[in-house]
């Protein structure tokens, strides 16, 4: 056991641990609609508000900051493993509360992000975290967004007074199968991230319905349009086991809180190991399906540590990959997709060079093209360039006459892309023969300019006469 | 043709309407804008119409019994946007809304439907991006925040801080049509405004460093990846006009 001393100022913590920090994906304050209170300090709103957009592009709507960035553990791709020579430093509890009111009232945020290295032992963490959010909830009047992570091995009372305090709460699978996270992680077990996630989802459901909701997390209403949406045969698995949490502290005022309503998320890394696209994304639905996960998050591998069983250091971020992944996610939430169908054993990896939905399109040719003043919800919403907003506004247009290729435009269909599937009024917008190589031709020459813009980030502006070394002249 | 003119406030926009309505020309014969009209036609016919509260009430109580209430705060969301053409789509909005009822704004086959939902959705856009981009600064125990917003947005980013930060004495100033939100602690904030000396005096507030940003600024570096390095995506989600009097960029 050891003692932490150290004279960093909060600016220097501050420094530190938001730099350990930042490789964290999740930055969403999404999930949960809470109006403000008197007395009480913030809000929020189920759509998530961004603050800030960071020179990497990536939005700022949380204080993502690590409690410490100690941390017992040796995984192989993280920067704050224990065999790395790096600043350390460790927030105290009123420190980090100081700084998320302060930020929350000069609109710099929307709530916080509290994670945490292993500093001491789990227990000890997850305690020193709890601490924190009982402090910013309690003392401080806090009312906005937490999302607070659980820290893998902590005991179940800790992890239920967490859930209590935050509105999201969230557990890294890091990655998608035992065999690569005993590569990579040696001190970290399947079982000891799958288990709490199975007893912290069970305890929502059983908290929702205790409130009279669903005990199935909210999801986007353009699913109940879709009759063979993931989630409609779902059942949270965990339910059957008796795995509730319960707070050491049941009667405690300050903890009357609802468990998670934001639900819970996860996030896997993606290139540091040869799984692929097809076990990340049957892993996705599979978390989706049985825990209920409101989200799972991708996270490209950023080279840091030298380790023969790691991609070496300077090859390039996998942003394409990590993009694709996020798309097929979207479409296993918003249209009605699942992973099977998206990839097989003998594809399993994304086509880079046109996205997952134009990607299946081309490979179903018999389906298309449908009418788009007559079709069903399940199958326009597989047509690409067309989204859950674009099809409800076609559903409420029908109402009122037939649709021309005019008004899709108006309504925000993406005819560049939509065009090869669709007619209207038994007729395609121009003369398109359909054929698989043709129109994979077109789609990839519309999609290169987006496939351009990521792996290639130089930026390009207007020339200005003062560039080329002109002086303004005055007087 | 016959073009109404007005300045770009509601009260003055609803007069117009009114009397472009009532001036018996024909729908088809009128036309609707706000001042300033930069370019004239030698072959229109231009007047002026001066706010007149009975006239703007009297077609706001015609929307809102006759079309809907919700019909009537989606027009005058619109009719607050920047666009110069606002205006006049409100009004071949509202022909159509007279004779369909409520459901005018789903049928998008309209033209005019189609672009007032272009320009509402841009409003509500610009409103949610300035409740994110809004920045207070801590002057003497009241947090101030200035903003230069194209459209008449205040309102409604007013409203959100109004639920966000009820027990804070804040205030909000639109730098561009100069009105100021003030909310008192505790209680509900009102709509000033401004003379041209307080307008002054306010913009003096952003020189303040409350010692806070200093450390905003920190994070603001740290948090972005540096292999991931991005200006392109940066500057699509957080445009340029929008950071100004935003403490990063500052």
């Amino acid at each position: 056991m050891y003692e932490i001393v150290n004279d960093y100022t909060t600016m220097d913590k501050l420094r530190i641990l938001a730099d350990a920090a930042k490789y964290d994906v999740a930055c969403t304050s999404s999930g949960v609609d809470r109006r403000g209170k008197e007395g009480f300090l913030g809000n929020s709103c189920a759509a998530g508000i961004c603050h800030s957009f960071a020179a990497d592009g990536r939005c700022i709507s949380l204080l993502k900051i690590l409690m410490s960035n100690h941390c017992i553990h040796d995984c192989k791709y993280c920067l704050n493993r224990r065999s790395n020579d790096v600043e350390r430093a460790t927030f105290l509890p009123d420190e980090i509360c100081k700084l998320v009111i302060e930020f929350y009232k000069r609109n710099y945020i929307e709530g916080l992000f509290l994670s945490s290295g292993v500093l001491n032992s789990p227990e000890y963490t997850m305690e020193l975290i709890c601490r924190t959010l009982s402090m910013l909830r309690n003392k401080y009047r806090f009312n906005g967004y937490i999302h607070v992570k659980a820290i893998p091995g902590a005991p179940a009372e800790l992890l239920a007074q967490a859930g209590l305090l935050a509105d999201r709460i969230s557990l890294n699978l890091e990655l998608p199968n035992s065999e690569s996270l005993k590569k990579l992680a040696p001190g970290k077990s399947f079982n000891n991230i799958v288990k709490p996630m199975a007893s912290i989802s069970s305890t929502i459901a059983a908290h929702r319905v205790a409130i009279g909701k669903s005990p199935y997390m909210e999801r986007s209403v353009i699913n109940n349009r879709l009759e063979n949406n993931i989630f409609s045969k779902m059942r949270i698995e965990a339910a059957t086991s008796n795995s509730i949490l319960v707070p050491e502290r049941a009667l405690d005022r300050d903890l009357s809180r609802p468990f998670a309503p934001a639900g819970m998320s996860t996030q896997m890394i993606v290139g540091a190991t040869q799984d692929t696209d097809l076990e990340m994304i049957t892993v996705s639905e599979q978390l989706y399906k049985s825990f209920d996960l409101k989200r799972v998050f991708y996270s490209a591998y950023v080279p840091l540590n030298e380790d023969a069983a790691l991609p070496e250091k300077g090859t390039a971020v996998p942003l394409l990959r990590e993009h694709r992944l996020y798309q097929a996610d979207w479409l296993l939430r918003y249209y009605g997709f699942a992973a099977s169908e998206l990839l097989s054993p003998e594809r399993p990896n994304f086509n880079e060079a046109i996205d997952p939905k134009c990607d299946w399109a081309v490979r179903h040719l018999d389906v298309f093209p449908v009418e788009v003043n007559t079709a069903s919800a399940d199958v326009l919403i597989r047509v690409p360039g067309i989204g859950p907003k674009s099809l409800e506004r076609i559903f409420k247009a029908r109402r009122y006459g037939g649709l021309t290729f005019d008004a899709l435009k108006k309504m925000g269909v993406v005819l560049k892309r939509a065009k090869y599937f669709i007619t209207c009024g038994g007729k395609m917008m121009d003369r398109i023969p359909i054929e698989e190589r043709f129109i994979v031709n077109r789609l990839t020459d519309v999609d290169r300019r987006e496939v351009y813009s990521i792996s290639d980030r130089t930026i390009y502006r207007q020339m200005s006469l003062f560039d080329m070394g002109m002086k303004a002249v005055s007087g | 043709m016959t073009v109404f003119t007005c300045n770009d406030d509601l009260e003055s926009m609803l007069t117009c309407i009114y009397d472009a309505w009532y001036s018996r020309l024909g729908h088809s014969n009128v036309r609707l804008a706000t001042e300033p009209i930069e370019q004239l036609n030698m072959f229109d016919t231009y007047i002026h119409v001066e706010p007149n509260t009975d006239k703007a009430m009297a077609v706001a109580d015609a929307i809102n019994r006759r079309i809907s209430p919700a019909f009537y705060s989606e027009v005058a969301f619109c009719l607050g946007a920047y666009e110069k053409d606002a205006l006049d789509t409100v009004y071949r909005v509202l022909i159509l809304g007279f004779k369909l009822g409520v459901g005018v704004l789903d049928a998008y086959g309209y033209d005019e439907v189609a672009r007032f939902k272009a320009i509402r959705i841009r409003y509500g856009r610009e409103a949610s991006s300035f409740l994110e981009f809004v920045r207070f600064n801590l002057v003497d125990g009241v947090y101030v925040a200035h903003f230069e917003p194209k459209s008449r947005v205040l309102l409604p980013v007013a409203e959100h801080f109004s639920d966000r930060m009820p027990s804070e004495h804040w205030m909000l100033i639109d730098d561009v049509h100069k009105e100021a939100a003030v909310h008192p602690c505790n209680e509900q904030y009102y709509v000033r405004i401004l003379s041209e000396e307080e307008f002054a005096r306010l913009k003096a507030t952003e020189d303040y460093d409350d010692g806070f940003t200093a450390l905003w600024k920190i994070y603001f570096t740290e948090i972005a990846i540096k292999e991931r390095e991005n200006p392109k995506c940066q500057l699509t989600h957080f445009a340029k006009w929008k950071r100004k009097h935003v403490t990063e960029f500052a």
